[in-house]
C-alpha cells in the first residue's frame, strides 16, 4: 500500500500526523512531507486509512 | 471602537461580535484586551505558522522573577509544557509524544470509553427531574479517561478533577486579593500532584504497562523524557484534555437541542456521528481564542504588529466565516469538507484530537440515544472568559 499527499491541498491541519507521526510525517511549519509516494509498511494499513480519512482538507489519498 | 470579547452581552453571543469584526476590523487592536484581534479564516491560518508569533510565554515570566516563591516550582512544572515552547524544544517533546498518541493506541480505548459514559449515564437516569449534565457527565468523563490511560489506579480518580481546577486556576492566572487565598490552595494542590505523578513514573519505569504512560518512556532514537518531563506532560495532558472535552460535549448537545431538526437527524442515522461532532466543534467548539505572543515585527493585514504585543486567534470566529464555509450560522451536521480549526493548526495542532473526538463521539451518541426526551430546563450562562466557551452548568431534563 502507498499514500500520497497533495501539497496543493495541504493546509497543514495536523490531523493526520496526530494519527500517526511515522507514518504522515510533517514538514517544520506543520504540513505533510507524505511525498507523492510513500509506502505503508505492512500491518500499517488500517493506520494509515484512518490518517487519510482524518484529513479535513481531503489532502490525502491512498494510491491505486 | 474597542471590543472587550468577556463582556457579558460579548459571551452570551460572541459570534455576532466576530461577525461584525470579520467584516469591518478583522485584525482589530483591543484596547481592553491589550491584544490583536484576528478573525478571519485565512488570518488565523496565516498566523499559525508565522514565526513572528510564540508560544513560549511562562519562561520568560519565569526569567523576570528575582525571588524563589511557591508559585515558583509549580510555573516551573507548566514551563516544560510543550504547548509554551517553541521549536526546537517543542519539536523534541512532540515527537517523544507521539507515540503515545497514535491511532491504535487511542482506537482501543472506545469500548473502555462506552462503558466510563454508560456507568455516567446510568447514574444520571436514576436520577429525576432537572439535573446538570456537566456535573454529572461532561465533567467527571475526560478526567476519568485522563486517569485510566495514565493507569491511575480507580480510587485516585477524582482526585484528577481536582488537580486539574487547580491547574487552570494558576496556568489562566488570576491576579486580585479575592483570589489570592485559592490560589495559595491550589499551589498547595499541585505540588501534591507533582508528587503523585513523580511515584506514578517510579512505579511505570519499574513495570511498564500497556498504559500511555509507560508509552511516553519510549525512547525516540537515543534521546526520552525525563521523570521532571514526564510529570509536566502528565499534568499538560490532564489540563489540556479535561476541560476542552468538557465543553465540547456540553457544547455539543446544547447545540443539538437548539436544532431540534438536526438531533432528529442525528437519531435516525447514528452513523453521522463522525461528521456531526466535526460540524460541532465548528460550530460551536469549546475554544474560542488562543494567544500569542509577538517576538518579531511582523504585518496582518496591512497592521503592523510590533514585538512585546500579544495576539488573540479566534478559532471560534474563523470557523464562522463565510468566506471559508458556505452558511457559516447554519447548523449541518453532514457538512463535508469541514476544515474547521478549533483543534488548531500547525505544529501545535492537538495532539489529543483523535482521543476527544472519540470521547465526544461516544458522549454525544449515547446521550441522544439513551435520553430520548432529553430537553433543556434552565437557560444555560456563557462564564465571561476569554480562552474558552464554556457553560457553568447544563440543566436538562431526560423524560
Ligand atoms: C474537544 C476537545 C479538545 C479541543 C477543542 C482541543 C483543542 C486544542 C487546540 C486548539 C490546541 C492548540 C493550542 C495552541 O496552538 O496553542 C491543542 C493543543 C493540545 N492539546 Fe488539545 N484539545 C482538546 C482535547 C485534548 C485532549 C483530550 C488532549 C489529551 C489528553 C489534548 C492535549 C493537547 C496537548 C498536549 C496540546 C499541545 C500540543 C502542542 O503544543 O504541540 N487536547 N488542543
Ligand atoms: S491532515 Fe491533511 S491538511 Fe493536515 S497536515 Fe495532514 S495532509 Fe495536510
Amino acid at each position: 500500500m502507498r499514500i500520497a499527499v497533495d501539497n496543493s491541498l495541504c493546509e497543514a491541519h495536523g490531523q493526520c500526523g496526530v494519527v500517526d507521526y511515522d507514518l504522515f510525517p510533517l514538514d517544520d511549519d506543520g504540513f505533510s512531507a507524505v511525498g507523492p509516494s510513500r509506502e505503508v509498511p505492512a500491518g500499517e494499513e488500517a493506520t494509515a486509512e484512518l490518517g487519510v480519512a482524518s484529513c479535513p482538507a481531503r489532502a490525502l489519498r491512498v494510491l491505486p | 471602537m474597542t471590543v472587550d470579547l468577556t463582556a457579558p452581552a460579548a459571551s452570551a453571543d460572541p459570534y455576532a461580535v466576530f461577525r461584525s469584526l470579520r467584516d469591518t476590523d478583522p485584525v482589530h487592536w483591543s484596547e481592553a484586551h491589550r491584544a490583536w484581534l484576528i478573525t478571519r479564516y485565512d488570518d488565523v491560518s496565516d498566523a499559525f505558522r508565522n514565526k513572528a508569533f510564540s508560544n513560549d510565554r511562562v519562561r520568560p515570566v519565569l526569567a523576570r522573577r528575582k525571588e524563589p516563591s511557591a508559585a515558583s516550582d509549580v510555573l516551573g512544572l507548566l514551563a516544560g509544557w510543550m504547548v509554551v515552547t517553541d521549536p526546537p524544544e517543542h519539536t523534541r517533546l512532540r515527537r517523544l509524544a507521539a507515540g503515545a498518541f497514535k491511532g491504535q493506541r487511542i482506537a482501543v480505548m472506545g469500548e473502555q470509553i462506552t462503558a466510563i459514559v454508560d456507568r455516567l449515564l446510568s447514574a444520571f437516569l436514576e436520577g429525576d427531574g432537572a439535573q446538570d449534565l456537566i456535573s454529572e457527565v461532561a465533567y467527571p468523563l475526560p478526567a476519568i479517561v485522563i486517569a485510566t490511560m495514565l493507569g491511575a489506579p480507580p480510587a485516585d480518580r477524582d482526585r484528577f478533577r481536582e488537580w486539574s481546577d487547580e491547574l487552570a486556576l494558576v496556568a489562566f492566572g488570576t491576579g486580585g486579593a479575592a483570589r489570592a487565598d485559592r490560589h495559595q490552595r491550589a499551589l498547595r494542590g499541585l505540588r501534591e500532584m507533582d508528587a503523585y505523578f513523580h511515584t506514578l513514573v517510579d512505579h511505570r519505569r519499574r513495570a511498564l504497562g500497556d498504559d500511555m504512560l509507560s508509552a511516553l518512556m519510549a525512547r525516540d532514537g537515543d534521546d526520552l523524557l525525563s521523570d521532571d518531563e514526564l510529570v509536566a506532560m502528565c499534568a499538560l495532558l490532564l489540563f489540556a484534555g479535561h476541560e476542552t472535552t468538557t465543553n465540547s460535549i456540553a457544547n455539543a448537545t446544547l447545540a443539538l437541542l437548539r436544532h431540534p431538526d438536526q438531533l432528529d437527524r442525528l437519531r435516525a442515522d447514528p452513523d453521522l456521528i463522525g461528521p456531526a461532532v466535526e460540524e460541532l466543534l465548528r460550530f460551536d467548539g469549546p475554544i474560542k481564542v488562543l494567544n500569542r505572543w509577538v517576538v518579531a515585527e511582523t504585518e496582518v493585514r496591512g497592521k503592523r504588529i510590533s514585538p512585546g504585543e500579544r495576539v488573540h486567534l479566534v478559532l471560534a470566529s474563523a470557523n464562522r466565516d463565510p468566506m471559508r464555509f458556505d452558511d457559516p450560522d447554519t447548523l449541518d451536521l453532514g457538512r463535508n469538507p469541514n476544515p474547521h480549526i478549533a483543534f488548531g493548526k500547525g505544529i501545535h495542532a492537538c495532539i489529543g484530537a483523535q482521543l476527544a473526538r472519540m470521547e465526544t463521539r461516544i458522549a454525544v451518541s449515547r446521550i441522544v440515544s439513551r435520553m430520548p426526551g432529553l430537553a433543556l430546563a434552565e437557560e444555560p450562562v456563557w462564564k465571561d472568559v476569554l480562552a474558552s466557551r464554556a457553560m457553568d452548568r447544563l440543566v436538562v431534563r431526560h423524560s
